[in-house]
């Protein structure tokens, strides 16, 4: 592994003046590392200086009223055991599960996925159906970007030089679910993952699909076809129909493009069933 | 390269090490500078679970973490389950139930299981901890008698 210097900043100022010390390649931002240090054994990566974010105090999760707000650097295992979370935001929990395995949750952060914007990553799609924003701070102060605003690509998003991921805002708790399909249930990749959730305030759905390189994305034409908080089997069949017709999707090594089109079909159809039970349950 | 002074607690005694590269991983130190090669390297990508050891209490993946991040820290490696109540009953379920082939995987397997009995208590179900042990593999496929030992455990709390 190539070598670098590791330094972790004592408060938010040192950070993103760390940062403008090089150019994004030399400088890379360390929270969990489990995704870091798989690109610097790989050699993908070789930065000169890494910064790490251990003692900057955003490992917190708060509820202020409907609004959730997780701190960038809080180990993700700190959420899924969380009962009250579990009731407002089971989706989240659900996707929380899915990344990597529990010694790997000891250390990942929500921060970290977003930063690295991994095309496959299991929150990314939750993320997006929960209309969840990111706060950033930076050399110019702090900005909030929705999630969906802040993503550009694989590994691509809108972080600006020598800004860093404070926290993750959640708007509004919703029944939601996540589903994905792969060959291990542990350390594995998504072959296709989809999220639903229903928003009780805009009367509205949201799905999102991941594993459909290069980004995760919504799903705002099939969202249509969903008129209310319980569905008809016909308008659900309608919504998985036209995703998994018209959303953009590639062959590559993990699945065929025709597998992932039948994937997205069915995964969609029960994630949708099981937010409108959800919808019921709660009346 | 900066190397600095790393101070760790290992398996209840202190380590001063000098001269630890930044870039140096948990695993790394753990095997080649304290000689504790209970903890396997299986695939130094995350995903086999064979170099799991409990940071603090907690299960972590030694391939994926820096030692420098972990300074101040207490770790606990298989080496250490003997000292630690939940490690001997792990062990002695292993032991009983025999659930190791090869062996490889058996270390990771024991820690992890440890710190799920610390993290979830004895109330935990084992349908729930094995879906939390699914970050460890077993290369023989020998899991039916890791599934065993996890059940003699739960049963052995009640």
């Amino acid at each position: 592994m190539p070598s670098f210097v590791l330094v972790a900043p004592a408060t938010v100022d040192a950070a993103i003046a760390e940062l403008k010390t090089g150019s994004p390649g030399e400088v890379a931002v360390l929270a969990g590392g489990t995704d870091l240090l798989f690109d610097l054994d790989g050699a993908k990566a070789a930065p000169r200086r890494v910064v790490s974010l251990r003692r900057l105090p955003w490992r917190t999760s708060d509820w202020n009223g409907p609004v959730l707000s997780v701190g960038s650097t809080l180990p993700l295992r700190s959420l899924e055991n969380d009962p009250e979370l579990a009731a407002r935001h089971p989706g989240l929990v659900d996707a929380i599960r899915a990344v990597g395995s529990v010694q790997l949750r000891h250390r990942a952060t929500l921060g970290g996925n977003l930063g690295r914007a991994a095309p496959a990553s299991d929150l990314l799609p939750i993320l997006l159906a929960l209309d969840a924003e990111v706060e950033l701070v930076g050399p110019k102060g702090v900005r909030t970007l929705a999630v969906d605003r802040f993503l550009v690509g694989a590994r691509r998003t809108r972080l600006e030089p020598g800004e860093l991921i404070r926290s993750v805002r959640f708007p509004e708790p919703r029944p939601s679910a996540y589903l994905w399909q792969r060959v291990r249930p542990a350390n594995d990749i998504s072959q296709v993952a989809v999220a639903a959730a229903f928003s009780p305030s805009k009367r509205s759905w949201s799905l999102a699909a991941g594993g459909v390189p290069p980004r995760a994305v919504r799903l705002p034409d099939a969202e249509r076809f969903l008129h209310s908080a319980t569905p008809s089997e016909a308008e659900i069949r309608s919504a998985a129909e036209h995703a998994s017709r018209h959303l953009e999707i590639a062959t590559d090594r993990r699945a065929s493009e025709d597998y992932r089109r039948h994937l997205l079909d069915t995964l969609l159809g029960r994630a949708v069933r099981s937010v409108s039970a959800l919808t019921v349950r709660a009346r | 390269m900066t190397e600095k002074t790393l101070s760790l607690k290992v398996n209840g005694r202190p380590a001063e090490l000098e001269d630890v590269p930044d870039s140096e991983r948990l695993l790394d130190t753990l095997r080649w500078r304290l000689s504790l090669k209970g903890t396997k390297e299986g695939c130094r990508s995350g995903d086999c679970g064979a170099c799991t050891v409990l940071v603090d209490g907690v299960s972590t993946l030694s391939c994926l973490t820096l030692s420098h991040e972990l300074n101040g820290s207490t770790i606990t490696t298989v080496e250490g389950m003997r000292d630690d109540p939940d490690g001997r009953r792990v062990q002695d379920a292993f032991a009983r139930a025999g659930a190791l082939q090869c062996g490889y995987c058996t270390p990771g397997f024991v820690v992890a299981l440890t710190g799920l009995l610390k993290e979830r208590g004895s109330r935990a179900p084992p349908p729930e901890i094995l879906r939390d042990l699914a970050g460890n593999l077993c290369r023989c496929t020998g899991y039916s008698a890791i599934v065993r030992a996890v059940e003699e455990l739960a049963k052995e709390r009640t």
